[in-house]
């Protein structure tokens, strides 16, 4: 059944946050404002690379209302930060390696003050040779921008003998795919407010995934205890991994500490796209063959991917990759080549689909290059190489069996729009000669959680607060996806409670428990095992005490709306604030447990996968070369829908990144400056673009006994449409386009008068 | 010659206009732009600060019943003028019926671009009741939104015009 709010009934429900958010009275971080405010701004390098031969901070200390005016020297603890290994400096000390690289911090009366003050700081450059090109920095000659060169992690993975197995095929296709430098385009800006406490420690208010990374990385920065930091990071206007890693946390940080009052820094649109980072462009090689008949004998790739200047999760983004462009497929034998490289240009970073949607754009074409050769449908091609439930996951390692990739491929063939296709309309064509009309179609086995060999912790609290709420803690954060108005759905479905018993608590490292990352697509399928694992030992608890309370026996009593009911008649007994008075001791349940992992050495490999397929109709026209989506199809099989709403929302919003990806956007950067400045030249889809049909079904069914519930719908959204464009404009106009986004001088056509 | 006189002359400027239904009076520059004045002067942060180039819309207010990027607007620009926020929508006991649809439908998801979604679409329908999907996509090209793809979006504005502007 298609999803939309009709087919969901009851279970559309109003989000807890909306109000706040559509009557704009949801103070975000960055509206946040303390008495005796100041403004802090960074200094920021103008060149890509250059040493750094002096820093003179004197004249700008000298102006009145000026507080603060820090360096590299004032950094008390570890001058670096960076979630999986810390190689990005606070501050710069002799050199700079990208035009995002912080050099100085003020804090001053006004952001104008502010903004003069860094115009005061002297420094001293020295322009050195700028690589902007991870092929050219992987030559001997290049520069070197780390120690140990500007190879940053590279990963091979092959199995089976290719050689004999291409030597076998009857077709190869070879092809280089290009993806670019996509931008998360957050609508709120990094920034925050940073309070040092009378009590000596500091409150940070800024967004972030994870509260608790950031927490240990600011300790580490500051030389301070953990427990010396609160971290208040929810609501969030937005992020999509981008603020996962930290970003002006550092400087808001130090700037309070030094100056003793509190700082607020919120970055302007151009600071947001020098400083922050990107998806990174991958230049994927591919090499695939099959014989006569379609089976795929050999598939080789090599992937290089542009890290930019420093580490932050480059390495694991490459690893998702390397996993993902092999992905649902069986091959003979196959063999990756990867290389995520250091340059001086922009940083890039984690972005929602994680490296998996330039995998699976290359992958996916890959098939339908292939299809076009051996003059097969494409979609037949797939299916007749598709794994089988027992399969094992594209590293050769044990996954959890669902029949997902066979569901959401039938599904597709099934749809209103892939039916289309087969017999289109008369006013399905379009009536002008220079319109062109394409259908394409791609698949996604999309893996969650961190995977194998990274630490990935979950769990959550529930409890009886003394002021009879049903208090739920998780340390999750909520940057729009609507984790809270899941979090609220599941204990009212599966709990009984009612919205009004129900206090949310999340984003604020000094209550909640440490649950893990809200990253990877995990957040509410670990809500949702934290609920299970809870929901046995909370309900003993308060019917336990209930009982004792009501003197009667627990077995006849439930929990409901409201309070403590009777199980035969539903009469409410007892009120939540009553049983809390109650009480003898406090009613308290925590778990804590860890994302489910497959057992193998090999770092990177997932064990819970989404499965997808996308098909799309699309008109080309010809004088300008311009793609238009007009009708989407999104099959996901991902277990159980926890949130109608925001399930739908994921898989539409994920789907206009994914078609910005395919179409416009691209952060420009030319020897390593940006020359995309601001979202007049960078180019997110508009509601105009994204006007066309839409259809998601969802593919709930799961394998008897299956106890991992939900899976992760946070990325797929993002990853398939783009090689579905691709497609449905090479059946529109027989042009292939392996580099995004699709420029449209390939698609224009000359036209004469008749 | 930088004229010295121009910032003392504006030093004691004062600004007089309606916002959300109360006449205001304060001391600012009449360059200031209106975004930092709802924000930081009045501390109406519902209206949002992205792009500050008039690209987003997530700063959208009505001056006058029309839709305006306050980060565009300068102090003097709304001498005399009427200027409605985000807040000003609702009154004391309902929301306006534009922010109802959005509620219902999910016409959001971060909630960083809705007030200035909210405002553009209230002002397309207060314009036009009963507008095309091509004047929809005209009204709200300018009003980003990075979450929702525009489905929930869209939904949240067929409903509204369904309503005809009422609340039921």
């Amino acid at each position: 059944m298609l999803l939309n709010r009709s087919t969901s009934r009851d279970r559309w429900r109003v989000r807890p946050d909306g109000p706040g958010k559509v009557t704009g009275k949801l103070a975000y971080l960055t509206d946040m404002t303390a008495p005796n405010m100041l403004h802090g701004m960074v200094l920021r390098s103008p060149h890509p690379h250059a040493r750094i031969v002096s820093i003179q901070t004197e004249k700008a200390m000298a102006m009145a209302g000026v507080h603060a005016v820090l360096t590299y020297a004032d950094v008390p603890g570890l001058n670096r930060f960076g979630i999986a290994h810390p190689d990005h400096p606070v501050f710069c000390e002799d050199r700079v390696r990208f035009v995002g690289d912080a050099v100085a911090a003020v804090a001053a009366d006004t952001p104008e003050l502010a903004a003069e003050a860094l115009k005061r700081i002297e420094v001293v450059y020295e322009p050195l040779p700028v690589v902007d090109d991870p092929e050219l920095a992987l030559r001997d000659d290049a520069p070197r921008l780390h120690e140990q060169g500007n190879v940053l992690h590279s990963n091979d993975y092959a199995f089976g003998d290719l050689e004999a197995a291409f030597a076998a095929c009857a077709h190869i296709v070879e092809e280089t795919y290009v993806t670019p430098r996509q931008m998360h385009v957050y609508m709120e800006t990094e920034g925050g407010l940073f309070v040092p406490e009378e009590n000596g420690r500091l409150t940070v208010y800024s967004p972030t995934q994870h509260g608790f990374m950031d927490r240990m990385q600011l300790a580490r920065i500051l030389n301070r205890p953990e427990a010396d930091i609160r971290v208040v990071s929810s609501p969030i206007g937005g992020s999509f991994g981008g603020k996962d890693e930290l970003n002006v946390q550092p400087y808001g940080a130090l700037l309070a500490l030094a100056c003793g009052r509190p700082v607020k820094l919120h970055n302007s649109r151009f600071e947001s796209v020098r400083a922050g980072l990107k998806r990174h462009p991958m230049r994927i090689a591919m090499r695939t063959g099959a014989d006569a008949s379609g089976k795929l004998l050999a598939h080789q790739a090599r992937i290089v991917s542009d890290a930019g200047p420093y580490s932050t999760l480059s390495a694991e983004v490459l690893n998702f990759a390397v996993e993902h462009v092999l992905g649902p497929y069986r091959y003979g034998a196959a063999e990756v080549k990867s290389v995520s490289v250091f340059t001086n240009n922009g940083m890039s970073g984690e972005f929602r689909g994680f490296g998996g949607n330039q995998a699976i754009f290359a992958l996916e074409g890959q098939l339908d290059r292939l299809a076009g050769k051996l003059g097969m449908d494409p979609w037949e091609l797939r299916r007749l190489n598709l794994r089988k439930p027992e399969d094992p996951g594209p590293f050769g390692q044990p996954i959890v069996p669902t029949d997902g990739a066979r569901q959401v491929w039938e599904a597709l063939l099934e749809s209103r729009l892939w039916r289309e296709r087969s017999s289109p309309s008369a006013e399905a064509r379009p009536r002008e000669p220079w319109r062109k009309i394409g259908y394409g179609a791609a698949f996604v086995m999309h893996g969650s959680g961190l995977g194998v060999g990274i630490p990935d912790p979950a769990g959550g609290r529930l409890a009886l607060a003394a002021d009879g709420k049903i208090e739920a803690a998780f340390g999750y954060e909520e940057f729009g996806q609507g984790l809270i108005a899941s979090l609220e759905q599941m204990l009212v479905e599966s709990y009984g409670f009612g919205p009004g018993d129900l206090r949310i608590v999340i984003g604020d490292t000094d209550v909640v428990p440490d649950s893990g990352s809200s990253t990877a697509s995990r957040a509410t399928s670990m809500m949702w095992k934290s609920l299970r694992r809870l929901h046995g030992p909370f309900t003993e608890r308060l019917l336990g005490a209930a009982a004792e309370a009501l003197g009667r026996e627990a077995r006849t009593l439930r929990i409901g709306e409201g309070g403590i009911r009777s199980l035969e008649s539903g009469e409410l007994l007892l009120s939540y604030g009553d049983l809390a008075r109650a009480a003898s001791e406090p009613i308290v349940c925590e778990t804590s447990f860890s994302f489910p992992a497959s057992p193998v050495e090999r770092v990177g490999s997932h064990y819970l996968y989404t499965y997808c397929s996308v098909a799309v109709k699309a008109e080309v026209d010809t004088r300008t070369g311009r793609v238009r989506v007009l009708d989407q199809f999104h099959a996901v099989a991902a277990g159980p829908v926890v949130n109608p709403q925001g399930f739908l929302g994921q898989i539409e919003g994920g789907s206009g990144m994914a078609l910005g990806f395919a179409l416009t956007e691209d952060a420009v950067m030319e020897k390593g400056v940006y020359l995309t400045r601001n979202l007049d030249t960078y180019l997110i889809p508009t509601i105009a673009e994204l006007s066309g049909t839409f259809e998601v079904l969802p593919i709930e069914e799961l394998p008897e006994g299956d106890e991992h519930g939900p899976r992760g719908i946070g990325e797929v959204g993002s990853v398939g449409l783009a090689p579905a464009i691709a497609q449905a404009v090479y059946d529109a106009t027989g042009k292939r386009a392996s580099k995004l986004p699709i420029d449209p001088e390939l698609l224009q056509e000359r036209f004469r008068a008749e | 010659m930088i004229d010295k006189t121009l910032a003392q002359r504006s030093a004691g400027a004062v600004l007089e206009c309606e916002v959300n239904g109360r006449k205001i009076a304060i001391e600012t520059p009449p360059a200031r732009r209106l975004l930092s004045i709802l924000r930081d002067d009045l501390g109406l942060t519902g209206t949002k600060r992205s792009c500050e180039i008039g690209r987003c819309g997530a700063c959208m207010v009505l001056i006058d019943g029309k839709p305006r990027n306050s980060c565009l607007t300068m102090a003097y620009q709304c001498s005399g003028r009427s200027i409605t926020t985000i807040e000003g929508l609702a009154d004391e006991e309902r929301l306006h019926p534009v922010q109802e649809c959005f509620l219902e439908e999910g016409g959001y998801q971060c909630g960083y671009c809705t007030p200035g979604m909210i405002v553009s679409v209230k002002a397309l329908l207060d314009d036009t009741p009963d507008p095309t999907m091509e004047q929809i996509e005209e009204a709200l090209t300018g009003n980003l939104c990075r979450c929702t793809g525009y489905g929930g979006i869209l939904r949240s504005v067929a409903r509204a015009i369904e309503r005809g502007g009422e609340a039921t």
